[in-house]
């Protein structure tokens, strides 16, 4: 028995069904003995970078099924695990579990400058929430299982095995010993508080019964621990409207009558404003980080602020907390549910306010809707998303990649399946889309993916098309393409006089691409292509590309700039020359 | 800006003191001095991080950082009125018997080694005010080169 057998064993063991990578001289054991083990899908990636967003998708689209997984990437020594980095800063960003196994050069050379050699574990360990190397083959197998462990308990992340080739290779000891299921790891200081104490719930309902105007914040950790259904009840149950940071959209459907919509830097008037007149904040599972509350000194002033969050440090980092709650959210929900004090309230003043702000843009989104283009005769993003959420009802998994069109797939989606809203958030990497799409797609088979990208943004990581192309991975691909890099084309519109720079983008014949790696392609120019499109994609068994030729003007409203605070918020368009004034916030327009 | 003490207990594995020393630059702390050593448990390191920080909420959030990592068993800030700081200099410098007599009695040093007439290798250990005030009355302009240990603490 050897290390490189313990190591896939415990893999096994965890349930593990995919590994994404790419295999080097220093992985080459564990790959060879993977080959004949024949336990496990291997999906070969194009890039490392595509492995790590893969194996990503996994862990995501998983943890709301029967069978959660945690995703699992593996990748040679030296540039095979440098090019994962990105991918694997990225899960950390966002609390995604994820597994990395890195071949590493033999022990007797380690530190020697060795060919492919990298400090692996120095690399990563900023951006990993553990990382290993273990020196002898009777480590391996408790290694992985204190991997998993690690990676999936509390607030998730990432975790790095970083295994030297001799090591893969060793032969066990004849007296070694492991007990998989007894085992638990020796990690003293590593708890977490999963459920909430009694105390601060009392002042945490005192709170909730007293408020006249608070609004609820459901965030990644609604998604993470389950709790979407038990946030709804919640909310209904005490009549609190909901706001979704980016990565509590899809907890609860986002036509609920409760929902605000998305909070912060391209959130709803409603969300926004209802913030900043809020006199209570209940924060489910979220970080306050600086795309959410822009400037600190100005968030929220009059409200007291309830934070239930399972990783203590995240409690009073960015806003002070007047009710902290170390708890998992789940837990703690159940707990607010069971409770006998919680009373409705019809909150008739503030609902009505509420719905005024709803108004504010609604007939400006409405009216851009069905145009469905720009000044240009070119099509509008949220169009295309708002059609495509109409012809799903909503229901599919949308993976976006980070951008402009990423806002749009935020905003005009209308999601309704739990944990149907996958994308890169903290990190926010340009080309997770395609690979992250893979892993979602592999994960939940049965259910619709929607891969949806920028022209840039797919140009990052368009070598997985191989990926789909070899494994015939069922993903639906939209290029929204508009020639720029838009989210930085919308900030110098707005905030740069106009000066383009960088951002002009030439993209190759994306028809003649597809062609190549055998996937079929259309081209939409006119709005009336939209809907038959789509559905030609729906009905399509397999990949399919769908290049939308987008108005490059067309930004995403509102806004509020980088550092300023919700009165700063702009919620009409620009004008179109650069000399005047670059954008109307709502103090100067027509609001108040 | 108000000095603190941090005193951490962390699983003596490899990595951990890198991980606390990009802790301290990635969050940009102002750390005085760092010391580590085994504790009374093998397997059990001791660390004790002194730094100046006026903002509670700052020293909090470094306290739950180091918490974080799945190695570090405890973590606390320790207060001068309940707890001993104490660090080891040790000190070659210029100066005659005379001056040096008459510094006994009122600080704890020893005189590890005469070099010649009035040149002496000296160890002076006790609070860091009173390592500086020695150094300070002995006069720093006679110091020929000088190591101290950095701050090590212990509740009372």
């Amino acid at each position: 028995m050897t290390g490189k057998k313990k190591m896939l064993q415990a893999l096994k063991a965890k349930g593990v069904k995919y590994i994404f990578g790419y295999t080097g001289g220093a992985i080459m054991p564990i790959f060879d003995e993977m080959d004949k083990l024949g336990d496990f899908r291997f999906v070969m990636s194009r890039h490392e970078q595509g492995a790590a967003f893969m194996a990503q998708g996994i862990s995501r689209a998983s943890l709301s099924t029967s069978t959660p997984q945690i995703g699992v990437c593996m990748a040679t020594s030296g540039p095979g695990a440098m090019n994962l980095t990105t991918g694997i800063a990225d899960a950390y960003m966002d609390s995604v579990p994820v597994i990395a196994v890195t071949g590493q050069v033999a022990t007797g050379v380690i530190a020697t400058d060795a060919f492919q050699e990298s400090d692996v574990v120095g690399v990563m360990m900023p951006i990993c929430k553990q990382t290993y190397m273990p020196l002898a083959a009777e480590e391996v197998e408790a290694t992985v299982h204190e991997a998993f462990y690690v990676a999936a308990t509390g607030r998730s992340g990432p975790v790095l095995i970083d295994i030297p080739k001799d090591v893969q290779d060793q032969q066990l000891p004849e007296d070694y010993h492991f007990d998989a299921n007894n085992f638990h790891p020796d990690l003293p200081g590593f708890f977490f508080h999963p459920s909430p104490e009694r105390e601060v719930m009392q002042k945490a309902i005192t709170l909730i019964n007293r408020s006249q105007r608070p609004v609820m914040f459901c965030g990644h950790g609604v998604i993470n621990s389950n709790a979407g259904k038990m946030l709804q009840k919640f909310a209904e149950k005490v009549n609190i409207p909901i706001a979704f940071t980016f990565h509590g959209l899809s907890a609860v459907p986002a036509d609920h009558p409760l929902s605000l919509g998305m909070m912060g830097m391209h959130g709803t008037v409603e969300a926004n404003r209802a913030i900043m007149e809020a006199d209570l904040l209940i924060s489910f599972g979220m970080r306050f980080d600086d795309r959410v509350t822009g400037k600190l000194n100005e968030y929220a002033q009059n409200a007291d602020v309830i934070h239930v969050e399972i990783d203590p440090s995240e409690i009073n980092k960015n806003v002070p907390t007047s009710v902290a709650i170390n708890a998992d959210v789940y837990r703690t929900l159940h707990v607010l549910l069971g409770d006998p004090m919680l009373t409705f309230k019809p909150r008739k003043r503030w609902f009505e306010k509420i719905n005024s702000y709803r108004l504010l843009m609604a007939e400006d989104l409405q009216q851009e809707i069905e145009g469905s283009v720009g000044d240009g005769g070119k099509l509008l993003m949220k169009s295309i998303v708002h059609q495509l959420s109409e012809l799903t009802k909503g229901k599919d998994l949308i993976v976006p990649d980070v951008g402009q069109h990423q806002m749009m797939a935020a905003r005009f989606y209308n999601y309704q399946t739990e944990n149907s809203w996958f994308a890169s958030g903290g990190a926010g990497t340009m080309g997770a889309s395609l690979p992250l799409a893979i892993g979602v797609k592999l994960a939940r088979p049965t259910e619709r993916v929607w891969s949806i990208s920028g022209d840039g943004g797919f140009q990052m990581n368009i070598q997985e098309l191989g990926t789909i192309m070899e494994q015939q991975v069922d993903v639906k691909i939209l290029i929204l393409n508009n020639g720029y890099l838009g989210m930085v084309r919308q900030w110098q519109t707005l905030f740069y006089d106009g000066r383009y720079a960088g951002t002009p983008m030439q993209s190759p014949d994306f028809g003649s691409i597809a062609q190549g790696y055998g996937i079929p392609y259309l081209k939409i120019e006119t709005p009336e292509e939209i809907v038959p499109a789509l559905q030609k994609a729906i009905d399509h068994q397999g990949a399919i590309i769908l290049e939308f030729i987008c108005d490059p003007s067309e930004v995403i409203l509102p806004m509020i700039p980088a550092g300023g605070g919700f009165e700063d918020m702009i919620i009409k368009r620009p004008s179109p020359t650069p000399e005047e004034p670059s954008a109307t916030t709502e103090q100067n327009g027509e609001e108040s | 800006m108000i000095r603190r003490a941090i005193l951490t207990f962390m699983l003596d594995r490899p990595g951990v003191l890198n991980k606390v020393s990009m802790l301290i630059r990635k969050k940009m702390y102002n750390v005085d001095t760092l010391t580590v050593c085994s504790s009374r448990v093998p397997g059990i390191s001791r660390m004790t991080i002194t730094l100046r920080e006026d903002d509670e909420a700052k020293v909090e959030q470094i306290i739950k950082q180091l918490e974080k990592f799945t190695e570090v068993i405890s973590a606390k800030e320790l207060d001068t009125d309940h707890s001993y700081w104490r660090e080891v200099a040790i000190i070659q410098l210029e100066v005659d018997a005379a001056h040096l007599e008459s510094f006994h009695g009122r600080y704890n040093f020893e005189v590890l080694e005469k070099k010649n007439e009035d040149a002496y290798i000296l160890q002076v250990a006790g609070s860091t005010r009173q390592i500086d005030s020695f150094l300070d009355e002995i006069g720093r302009e006679y110091i020929i080169e000088i190591a101290r240990t950095g701050v090590t603490a212990m509740e009372k």
